[in-house]
């Protein structure tokens, strides 16, 4: 059986959590709680196992746990649409995500594009078409696109 | 030994204690060995020979060789464990304890942290929200302020230019009315006669006052109208020319009238219409020269009227030229009084009629406004209307009017001319006047009680009744002209109507 290590990497509070459970589980909480370390969830894409890390956010207690990242096929880059600064911490978040494992396939959620608020602008996005990185506009919430953000890392894996 | 008991003792004691479990992999990461306890963690099917990956999840991806750290992995029973991945000369262990304190304890510090966190970029976000609408509010104040300023400046306005010829409505009345009462009558007929006109020419202005502010009110909704019909154009001009001339002479300005042609000269035009902007652009021009003098010229040629009006005044720089046509411009910013709408509400009227207005200025010279408007020449000149056809004379005509004055003004005014009329004072009445007596014209209000002249005008239209009705309203909306019509009325006259537009009209009716 084939199988994939995906990991979720961003900011805290960005909906990593929520992508992971709506893809994997199906359902959506509003209610937010603080992933502690990593949890780890499986799901099929066709004939693919995938192995989800949902690791803990970056925050300001401390940076992403590399270890965890440790033989990871893909990465997940998590922001939230409606908090700018997490679009910008995406490149250092990518450092480290480079630096442990090197350049993996990648794939960006801009998360909570159901809600009001949305501040992304094509300048703020630029830098992930320049690292050729397929990027999504996702609702956890609602669902749109959680699919195919998934579905697109397992084909960019290959 | 002893002291081997003592150790495994200790050992075991500690395994218990930190609830440790392990399994250890070879190189191809398949199982060599497990503990029982493997399954308090949710471990299952971790026994010899089994790929390490296929039951243990967070295998997948690893190798034999790497130490590895993973702290607070959430396991598949829930809880969070330790995972250590120590690699030996031949095979891998990994050792799994339990972490749920210090996780129980990393999770209450991480929530609040980030929480906070959260809140902070939230105020942030707030605090900028709320200067930018407190930057909205103050422009939107110091807006409110300058609508407020500009608000006084033409109210003042308003009631200076409605006290001029207000002034000399009462005056000239005054004077015939004491005429009239003192027994020894000095003044002559003739004096009489001249006062009334003047009280007329200034009743005039005054109409063309209140119509620059009614207009004002439609010039964004597209509502201004113009009705041409056969007028006199000379007597327009030499109206105008009795009506401005004591403005002139009171600044002690020349005010001269050139006309090329005589009187009656009949065309097609708006006479109201044309007499408002001809009082607006002479009432501008006499108010901004203080020397020297004004002059109208009109010239009639190829069923085309040429106008232009120029003064000696101070001249419009360049720059004001530009925002002289924005309403309320001059009221507000030259210290002269006025409203400041005429010339706005001139130039859309030109417009209208079919022609341009166009300004010229020279700075401390003089301002020169022309414009040329369609105004075809009618051959016949009409006939004197108080001269009515003596056929009509028996005319019986219904009058609809709740408003006694005017009522009187206008039954009197019939009557001297030989009409014979009714007056009812409401449109009830009227309906059920034309129901018990045969009318040949009925002249309405609009605004009546009991029942709307547009109500009577419906049961009318209803009953097939087909006495010709004119509206008399004083709505210049066209909404309501347009609606008064398609309920069959037959004319439609704004108020104050004239009497000669009355008789002429009903004329018009009684032919048919
Ligand atoms: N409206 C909306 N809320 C979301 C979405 N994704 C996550 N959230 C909320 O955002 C908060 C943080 O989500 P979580 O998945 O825990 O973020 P993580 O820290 O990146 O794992 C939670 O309150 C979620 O309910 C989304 O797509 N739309
Ligand atoms: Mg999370």
């Amino acid at each position: 059986m084939l199988k994939k290590k995906i990991c979720m990497v961003g900011d805290f509070s960005v909906g990593k959590t929520s992508l992971t459970q709506k893809f994997v589980n199906n359902v959506f909480s509003e209610k937010y709680l603080t992933t502690i370390g990593v949890k780890i969830d499986t799901a099929f894409i066709n004939d693919t196992k995938l192995i989800v890390w949902d690791v803990a956010g970056r925050d300001s207690l401390s940076p992403i746990n590399a270890s965890y990242l440790v033989g990871a096929n893909g990465i997940v880059l998590v922001c939230d649409g409606t908090r700018q600064s997490t679009v910008r911490d995406i490149k250092d978040i990518w450092q480290v995500v480079k630096e442990r494992i090197g350049e993996v396939p990648t794939v960006v959620a801009l998360n909570k594009a159901d809600l009001e608020d949305w501040h992304i602008d094509a300048e703020q996005t630029a830098y992930f078409e320049e690292q050729g990185w397929q990027t999504f506009e996702t609702s956890a919430k609602e669902g749109q696109n959680v699919k195919a953000l998934f579905e697109a890392l397992v084909s960019e894996i290959g | 030994m002893v002291e081997t008991n003592l150790q495994q003792h200790i050992n075991q004691q500690l395994f218990e204690k930190l609830e440790l479990a392990y399994f250890c992999v070879d190189q191809s990461m398949r199982v060599i060995d497990a503990s029982e306890n493997l399954e308090s963690y949710g471990y299952t099917g971790v026994i010899t020979g089994a790929n390490a990956d296929d039951c243990v999840d967070f295998m997948f991806g690893l190798d034999a060789h790497t130490e590895l750290d993973l702290p607070l992995v959430e396991s598949p029973s829930g809880k969070k464990v330790s995972v250590s991945l120590l690699p030996g000369s031949t095979f891998l262990t990994v050792l799994i304890s339990n972490a749920s304190v210090q996780a129980d304890q990393r999770q209450l510090l991480q929530q609040k942290a980030n929480e906070n966190e959260l809140l902070v970029e939230q105020q942030i976000i707030l605090m900028k929200q709320l200067e930018t609408a407190s930057e909205m509010l103050e422009q939107k104040n110091v807006q409110l302020e300058e609508a407020s300023r500009l608000q006084t400046s033409f109210l003042s306005g308003v009631s200076h230019e409605f006290r001029t010829p207000l002034t000399s409505i009462m005056g000239y009345t005054n004077l015939v009315k004491q005429a009239l009462e003192s027994a020894s009558d000095e003044s002559s007929e003739n004096d009489k006669v001249q006062h009334l006109r003047a009280v007329q020419r200034s009743s005039k202005h005054l109409l063309s006052l209140v119509e620059n502010l009614l207009d004002h009110g439609k010039l964004d909704s597209d509502e201004i109208v113009v009705r041409p019909k056969a007028t006199d154009l000379a007597e327009i001009f030499n109206d105008v020319k009795l009506l401005l001339k004591p403005l002139s002479d009171a600044k002690h300005i020349d005010f001269f009238v050139e006309l090329d042609f005589e009187q009656p000269m009949m065309v097609v035009t708006d006479d109201s219409r044309l007499r408002q902007c001809l009082i607006n652009l002479l009432g501008n021009a006499i108010k901004f020269t203080d020397s020297g003098s004004v002059r109208l010229t009109a010239v009639l040629s190829n069923d085309f009227l040429k106008v232009e009006v120029s003064d000696t005044g101070p001249g419009i720089s360049e720059e004001n030229l530009a925002k002289i046509k924005l309403p309320f411009w001059q009221a507000a910013d030259t210290g002269k009084t006025g409203t400041g709408l005429g010339l706005t509400i001139t130039e859309r009227i030109i417009e209208l009629m079919g022609g341009e207005l166009e300004i010229s200025s020279v700075l401390s010279s003089g301002t020169q406004v022309n414009f040329e408007i369609p105004a075809p020449q009618l051959n016949a000149t009409l006939e004197p209307i108080a001269a009515v056809a003596p056929s009509f004379k028996q005319a019986k005509i219904l009058l609809a009017e709740d408003d006694y004055d005017i009522a009187d003004l206008i039954v009197m005014m019939l009557s001297e001319r030989g009409y014979q009329v009714s007056h009812v004072d409401n449109g009830e009445l009227a309906l059920n006047a034309l129901e018990s007596q045969e009318f040949d014209f009925v002249l309405m209000d609009i605004h009546m009680p009991i029942m709307t002249g547009y109500d009577v005008l419906a049961e009318l239209q209803a009953k097939g009744n087909t006495t010709p009705v004119a509206i008399m309203s004083a709505s210049t909306v066209e909404s309501d002209r347009a609606k008064a019509e398609q309920l069959g009325c037959f004319d439609y006259l704004i108020k104050p109507v004239e009497i000669d537009d009355v008789i002429r009209v009903m004329n018009l009716a009684l032919e048919q």
